[in-house]
């Protein structure tokens, strides 16, 4: 980096400064100590103008230093639900060698506006580095991105917050709400057969895999723990069965969406809304579900489909899929809707009628 | 330190400051002023766990809305409402750091420790108030930043979060007795702040251009010290103090100022009609002043010319220039030595009202200290030429300077006693030397005053007691010279002074105060006569060289340039201070051209 680069960067507006209740109250006593000492002559009333503007001078010279050389770190969690409060790890670096900074407010922000939380250090040593945390709730699904974060202090004196903006993008991706949904396996009807009589049936042997909440122990293979150290347990071909469709239906009126997007929206589209919304949450959570005690879980909507899968990486791109779901026309098709349906779980409104009887509520979206 | 300790010792420091740069001018009563040191003192305990303050809160507001009325009408009554005001200031500070709860009762503390030092620079221009301001800018950097760190840790680290449970308070005593918060690095470094923002401070004050326009402006007494009046009134009794405060300080070039050279007399009213032991001034004596216009484009300095009808030319460089820093006095008259011919005063936005000046005073509308320059004739006309000085007295003179009044008409002994001491003598120079020689050699001095009962004062004074102060020296002497028929006159100023070889000033004391007289000479002016008999140790190099001397004369050398640069610092000395910076800049300039160019010259092109 040039000279001239660095001294750009050094002094890159903006800082943004804002008086505090103490500066305001300064700036109106130099004012009245100015006016009396230009009056009366008086030079001590002078050496008192000077010492309250020196004192403003010094205010904005040492809040420049509290702010320089100081870099954040945010760590977001791994999964962030609407609606449920996460806590976000900020990691502050004061990279001066030999001078501590005092009294440090952090803010991510959101565009150009601050979220509601911020984090506060009071003393970051020289070289050093020191983390906190701050409580924050996504009200809705989707992705997020905290375009940066804000440095202010009112150090040493309180006069003014000084603060400073950092261009750091953060995405984050905020699942569905968690709602209770009902524990599998559920009431649902499959066609031709019924669940009962599947229960407690075993097929052929089909291989190994790593145990799972909700395994018989009389499944687990011990030689094959012992030997790899893992829990491992005994799959038959018949489990590969326990298979369900979650079909959700992400339509709305084209009046509803256009409200949607321009964020001027009746309390009536709102009910429209929050019934689409609470039906992604629902397919969201029944997938959760399913998948958490070794189901195998396809998602089907508007323009939306993921193909059947297990496992945790499953879960994660079935809600992936469901935070980013958006908004279809009713004229939009399901996705790929399967020929075979084990188990719809999610009343679409717009699924065809498929076999005997066409579905089975579990839940109404 | 634990960190509410230092933050409270900071508070009480800076507090404390603030309180002392009040008070040490001494224009507090000194019981209020004690009592309030001993309620600062005794509040540091005063606080939780030790007081339920809630139980006491009633008591100081009753208490407060009491001494508010009482100062009202006590601002009301004695019209002093800057007295009053700091008296009031005493108690608000007093009862607030009795009733700390809250962070508003800490900022209270710290804007009633600002008004605190805002009286003191009204009622305190001492270099104590110096010395409390930097304690002050020092204490206060430290008490706001730690007051502001308290606020912060209050506000912000009382919440925990934790990812399994709710957020709980965290209890504030454990941060506030914290000693890993702060520690001696930090007092240092913002010690070093408190410097550089004192540096700024002395920047910004020497920068902001000094224009006085004195809207609303309220003129204020100066303090009275015992000697120098601005009046006589001879009689009473009782014996005068001798006061040391130091009232005006002379800068003048060092071939009249030094420990071994005679003593100057400081001019400051002259009194030319006598009556019933009392001098004043004869109303129908005309002004003798007038301002010298500037030219194109005016100066900063406004210049004031003493006239007399037959004056001789103001010549600027046969004349003695004294820089004189006059310090507050309940009077508005400037002081010269010898007899002053012209004086400079820094111009201020608004027109100084005009004062009646007789006898070749000088009078100024001005505030409580003063910076100005005099140009004075400090050596009168050899005797020869006073003597052959027989010239026709205008009329003005006759009616207004060879006054005497009824009474010593009536008094044959003083007649006969003047016509002995000048039998013989043919001009008025003799005459008076005559009369100033038998004054010294047959009277003596003496501080004790004795009261002259129904005896006209100098009758007393020659005939029955034999002595007195100068006051009656130079009385007797006015009055003996007029019935000589010789053109006299009444002079009050101050002797000499106490020469300081550090900054080669003269330091005049109040207890320098003097009086003596003037004799005109027709064509040569007014001439000095002082009849005193001198005191021993005449000279300006009073004080000895001892080392007790030696360090009262540095100390006063400190209260001298706070004085100069800081009370009196004008827009003339700001004009030449920056003209003095402009030249260093200049000096500067061109010593580093030089360096250019001889390092140019090894240039191989």
């Amino acid at each position: 980096m040039t000279f001239w680069e660095r001294l750009r960067r050094r002094l890159r507006p903006p800082r943004r400064l804002s008086f505090t209740r103490e500066g305001k109250i300064i700036v109106v006593l130099s004012v009245g100590v100015g006016f009396a000492a230009i009056n009366t002559g008086n030079n001590l009333l002078y050496l008192l103008l000077g010492w309250l503007l020196s004192f403003i001078i010094a205010s904005g010279v040492l809040s420049e230093m509290t702010l320089r050389a100081l870099t954040v770190e945010r760590r977001p969690p791994p999964r962030v639900f609407a609606g449920e409060p996460f806590l976000m790890e900020v990691v502050i670096k004061n990279g001066k060698p030999n001078r501590a900074s005092y009294s440090i407010e952090v803010e991510d922000l959101q565009g150009k506006t601050p979220i509601d939380k911020r984090c506060y250090f009071l003393k970051i040593p020289e070289a050093k580095s020191q983390r906190t945390s701050y409580r924050h709730t996504f009200v809705k699904r989707g992705l997020y991105t905290l375009s940066g974060y804000r440095l202010a202090t009112k150090f040493p004196f309180a006069l003014f917050r000084k603060s400073r903006d950092v261009d750091a993008p953060l995405e984050m991706l905020v699942y569905p709400a968690r709602v209770p949904v009902p524990r599998p396996p559920p009431r649902a009807l499959t066609r031709g057969d019924a669940i009962a009589d599947r229960l407690g049936r075993r097929g052929e042997f089909f291989g190994l895999r790593e145990s799972r909440v909700g395994d018989d122990r009389r499944d687990v293979h011990w030689k094959s723990t012992a030997r790899t150290g893992r829990l491992l347990v005994r799959e038959y071909e018949d489990e590969l069965a326990r298979r369900v469709v979650v079909a959700v239906d992400n339509a709305l009126p084209k009046d509803v969406r256009e409200a949607v997007a321009d964020g001027h929206v009746t309390p009536a589209q709102e009910a429209q809304v929050s019934a689409v919304e609470r039906g992604i949450s629902i397919a969201a959570s029944l997938a959760a579900a399913y998948l958490e005690v070794g189901w195998t879980v396809e998602l089907v909507s508007r323009n939306c489909h993921v193909l059947p899968g297990n496992g945790r990486m499953h879960e994660a791109k079935i809600a992936r899929a469901l935070a980013l779901l958006p908004y279809e026309g009713e004229e939009t098709p399901f996705s790929d809707m399967p020929k075979r349906i084990e188990s719809v779980l999610v009343q679409p409104r717009g699924v065809p009628a498929i076999g005997r009887p066409s579905t089975q509520t579990v839940m109404d979206a | 330190m634990r960190f509410a300790v230092a933050h409270k010792a900071a508070t009480y420091l800076m507090v404390g400051f603030a309180y002392l740069a009040m008070i040490a001018g001494g224009g507090i009563a000194p019981m209020i002023a004690l009592a309030g040191v001993v309620g600062l003192i005794g509040s540091w305990w005063w606080e939780p766990p030790n007081v339920k303050l809630e139980r006491w809160a009633w008591i100081w507001t009753l208490a407060s809305v009491f001494a508010l009325i009482y100062s009202v009408l006590t601002a009301v009554v004695t019209g002093d409402f800057l007295g009053v005001g700091a008296q009031f200031l005493i108690w608000l500070v007093v009862a607030k750091a009795y009733n700390r709860r809250a962070a508003r009762d800490w900022q209270q503390m710290y804007l009633l420790a600002f008004l605190m030092l805002v009286a003191g620079s009204v009622l305190n221009a001492d270099l104590t108030y110096g010395v409390c301001f930097l304690g002050f800018v020092i204490t206060a950097t430290w008490a706001i930043t730690l007051f502001h760190l308290r606020r912060e840790m209050e506000d912000n680290l009382l919440v925990k979060h934790a990812a399994d449970r709710a957020s709980e308070r965290v209890e504030v005593r454990r941060i506030l007795d914290s000693k890993r918060i702060v520690g001696t690095r930090f007092f240092v470094g913002t010690g070093f702040l408190s410097f550089g923002v004192f540096i700024i401070a002395s920047i910004v004050f020497l920068a902001i251009p000094r224009v006085g326009f004195g809207f609303f402006l309220k003129g204020h007494k100066g303090q009275t010290f015992s000697g120098f009046n601005d009046g006589v009134k001879l009689g009473g009794h009782g014996v005068i103090k001798n006061d040391s405060t130091v009232v005006m300080r002379v800068e003048i070039d060092a071939q009249y100022g030094g420990r071994d050279k005679p003593e100057v007399h400081w001019r400051g009213v002259a009194f030319d009609h006598y009556s019933k032991g009392q001098w004043t001034r004869d109303p129908a004596s005309p002004w003798n002043r007038e301002i010298v216009e500037d030219g194109n484009p005016p100066s900063s300095v406004e210049k004031h010319k003493i006239i007399w009808p037959d004056a001789g030319p103001f010549l600027r460089d046969a004349a003695v220039k004294q820089g004189i820093w006059l310090d507050p006095l309940d009077s508005d008259v400037l002081f010269g030595g010898g007899i002053p011919r012209q004086y400079e005063v820094a111009k201020i936005a608004r027109k100084r009202k005009q004062l009646a000046t007789r006898n070749q005073e000088m009078r100024l509308d001005h505030g409580e200290t003063l910076h100005y320059t005099v140009w004075s004739d400090f050596f009168p006309p050899p005797p020869d030429e006073l003597r052959a000085a027989n010239g026709k007295l205008s009329p003005f003179y006759e009616n207004v300077y060879f006054q005497i009044p009824d009474e010593v008409r009536r008094d044959a002994e003083l007649y006969k006693r003047v016509d002995e001491i000048t039998a013989g003598l043919t001009n008025n120079y003799d005459k008076a030397k005559a009369i100033e020689t038998w004054l010294e050699t047959n009277l003596s001095y003496t501080l004790e005053l004795a009261d002259p009962g129904s005896v006209e004062p100098i009758h007393f004074f020659v005939f029955q007691r034999k002595k007195g102060h100068c006051e009656y020296f130079s009385s007797a002497f006015v009055i003996m010279a007029r019935i000589a028929h010789i053109p006299t006159r009444q002079v009050n100023g101050f002797l000499g002074g106490e020469w300081n070889e550090y900054k080669g000033y003269v330091a005049v004391r109040a207890g320098d105060a003097h009086s003596w007289a003037e004799v005109y000479f027709p064509g040569k002016g007014w001439v000095t006569f002082d009849p005193t008999p001198s005191a021993p140790g005449g000279e300006l190099g009073r004080g000895g060289n001892g080392w007790t001397a030696k360090m009262g004369r540095m100390l006063d050398t400190l209260r001298f340039q706070w004085s100069k640069w800081v009370i009196e610092y004008d827009l003339v000395s700001q004009i030449s201070l920056f003209k003095d910076i402009g030249n260093a800049f200049k000096r500067a300039a061109v010593a580093l051209r030089d360096v250019f160019k001889w390092l140019l010259s090894f240039w191989p092109l």
